[in-house]
């Protein structure tokens, strides 16, 4: 599993991500504009493995939908190397909370999926799928239908689809948001492995802390109403992580007392737009 | 019959352990029949009716291969299935692609809608008349009436089908390389809505199967429909009770067929 075959698809190098002013508002059914995301401006070099930490509402997902085309911004610009996001592009892989795999085809197929619409020859696409189902360790599983899965495997099954297609940056949408706690941690880990081999530049969501040191180069904050970054530290510590050393825990902790802070603020905000005062029970 | 339990799960290889399996799915059938014509032979027995109200099950068995000799029970049945048939398909080739597009343009749906909750309720029978006085007792009237009764049934459940996929299936086809609207549709839209399509198209076939008979009833020279209405004109109860067992074997036959497809094409299913 070291470099692609001779007849892998043409792997990507990893490219940057540029957001210049992105921001998207929603107009309501009565008429109000919300604001979910403000203004961003943010810089991701290539390969880099970005997570984005924030409690849930926040706008995460919505700034990840922006990022991988499905969602147009309101306002401002996304760059991927050189080319303006526009619109989903198979270049730019996605991988989503709830898997998404599609329960008509078998695993291998959905690995398939994307390297057909890059018009592979037959062959050649069910041998990159299997190389990559081996990748994430479910080479046996190929023939197996997704409702025949657990999470972590289905999962797995969707990440090893998204790297298929060699895509120079991924988009991962809490990825390991639905599995138990050891699942959690065993695909963390096999995450970075594959990661480390193909140096994809990674954008990351989650709401986990801890899940977050463990995984970034950098981590961005991110707050809720209007959602914006608040602010971005480098992970520097060597891989794999022990979230059980001293300095994964002092990192652990400004992360806390920056969230808490932007946390205890947008409750403020909450309390003063309601005029009504707190009920007692 | 003690070999006759096969495992729920249908595991077994080989052309036996298939013929095995078979019989047990065919069992109950075989339960079914046997008691109705028990029933059936009791009522004869005991209240000895007269034979032009209800004839003996082994009479009527007579009949049957009495009209299977002389072909005219196969040409009846073949006439009923192929104008259900035709109607059918006809319905499927419009109510399909409808289907689709109510499904997926939500200003099409909003603008289609009433009416086909207009229609919807029309009993296919109540087209017969409009139907003879326009297509006179041939072919097209009743292919036409068939039409009207398979087309909403196949048409509702695609628009359910098409309506009712989950978003993340379309998002995570453009974002796997399904650029435009029509490679979407092949790739992620059509398989999505596959299964409640079938599910449409097995029930219009069942409703399609009713409404024939009934139509034939009505106006026709051919079709198991017509040889039930004769069988009462002649006095022949044998004739109609051989059309009716005929018409309870047939459908349970396509439906069976149904199955097969949904158990092979449905990802649902199983």
């Amino acid at each position: 599993m070291t470099g692609p075959g001779p007849n892998a698809a043409k792997p990507n190098a990893a490219k940057p991500l540029s957001l210049r002013g992105l921001a998207k508002r929603y107009e309501t059914a009565d008429g109000r504009t919300i604001e979910a995301l403000s203004p961003v401006d943010l810089e991701i070099s290539p390969g880099e493995f970005l997570v984005v930490v924030g409690p849930s509402g926040c706008g995460k997902s919505t700034l990840l939908n922006i990022l991988a085309g499905l969602t147009p911004p309101s306002a401002g610009e996304a760059w991927v190397g050189d080319i303006q996001v526009k619109g989903p592009d198979i270049d730019r892989g996605m991988v989503f909370q709830d898997y998404a795999l599609f329960p008509w085809l078998d695993a291998v197929g959905n690995v398939e999926f994307g390297l057909e619409r890059k018009r592979i020859p037959r062959h050649a696409r069910r041998e990159i799928a299997m190389r990559y189902l081996e990748m994430v360790g479910l080479a046996d599983f190929a023939e197996k239908r997704p409702r025949e899965l657990s999470g972590g495997m289905k999962q797995r099954v969707a990440i090893a689809r998204t790297f298929a297609t060699e895509p120079s940056i991924i988009f991962m949408d809490e990825p390991f948001g639905a599995l138990d706690a050891l699942t959690r941690s065993h695909l963390q880990h096999q995450l970075l492995r594959i990661w480390q081999q193909h140096r994809k530049t990674v954008v990351f969501i989650t709401h986990s802390v801890v899940e977050a040191i463990y995984l970034a180069d950098r981590i961005v904050l991110m707050t809720a109403r209007p959602g914006r970054i608040k602010s971005a530290l480098k992970v520097e510590l060597a891989h794999p992580r022990d979230p059980t050393s001293d300095d994964f825990r002092s990192i652990e902790r400004r992360v806390y007392a920056d969230l808490d802070e932007e946390l205890a603020k947008s409750f403020r905000m909450e309390d003063c737009g309601s005029n009504s005062p707190p009920t007692k029970i | 019959m003690t070999q006759a339990s096969a495992p729920a799960d249908g595991k077994w290889g080989g052309p036996a352990a298939r013929r095995l399996r078979l019989t047990a799915r065919l069992l109950p059938y075989l339960y079914a029949a046997v008691a109705v014509v028990a029933v059936w032979w009791a009522v004869v027995l005991i209240a000895k009716p007269h034979m032009s109200l209800l004839p003996s099950p082994l009479l009527t068995a007579q009949t049957f291969v009495q009209l299977m000799a002389s072909g005219e029970l196969p040409r009846d049945a073949a006439y009923s299935v192929c104008r259900v048939l035709a109607a059918w398909s006809l319905a499927a080739l419009a109510a399909v692609p409808l289907g689709f597009a109510m499904g997926r343009w939500q200003r099409l749906e909003r603008v289609l809608d009433p009416v086909v909750e207009l229609f919807r309720p029309i009993s296919p029978l109540a087209w017969i008349p409009l139907a003879i006085l326009w297509f006179g007792i041939d072919e097209g009237g009743k292919i036409f009436v068939i039409f009207i009764g398979t087309f909403f049934p196949i048409l509702l459940n695609t628009v359910a089908g098409a309506k009712n996929i989950d978003p993340v299936f379309i998002r995570a086809g453009r974002v796997l390389g399904c650029a435009d609207d029509t490679s979407l549709f092949r790739k992620v839209v059509l398989p999505a809505a596959l299964p409640q399509v079938i599910v449409g198209l097995r029930i219009a076939f069942g409703t399609g199967w009713a409404a024939i008979i009934a139509a034939e009833l009505v106006a026709a020279r051919s079709g198991l429909g017509y040889l039930i209405s004769n069988g009462m004109e002649v006095l022949r109860s044998d004739f109609v009770l051989v059309g009716m067992v005929t018409i309870g074997v047939l459908g349970v036959l396509f439906d069976a067929i149904f199955r097969w497809v949904d158990r092979r094409y449905n990802w649902m299913s199983e």
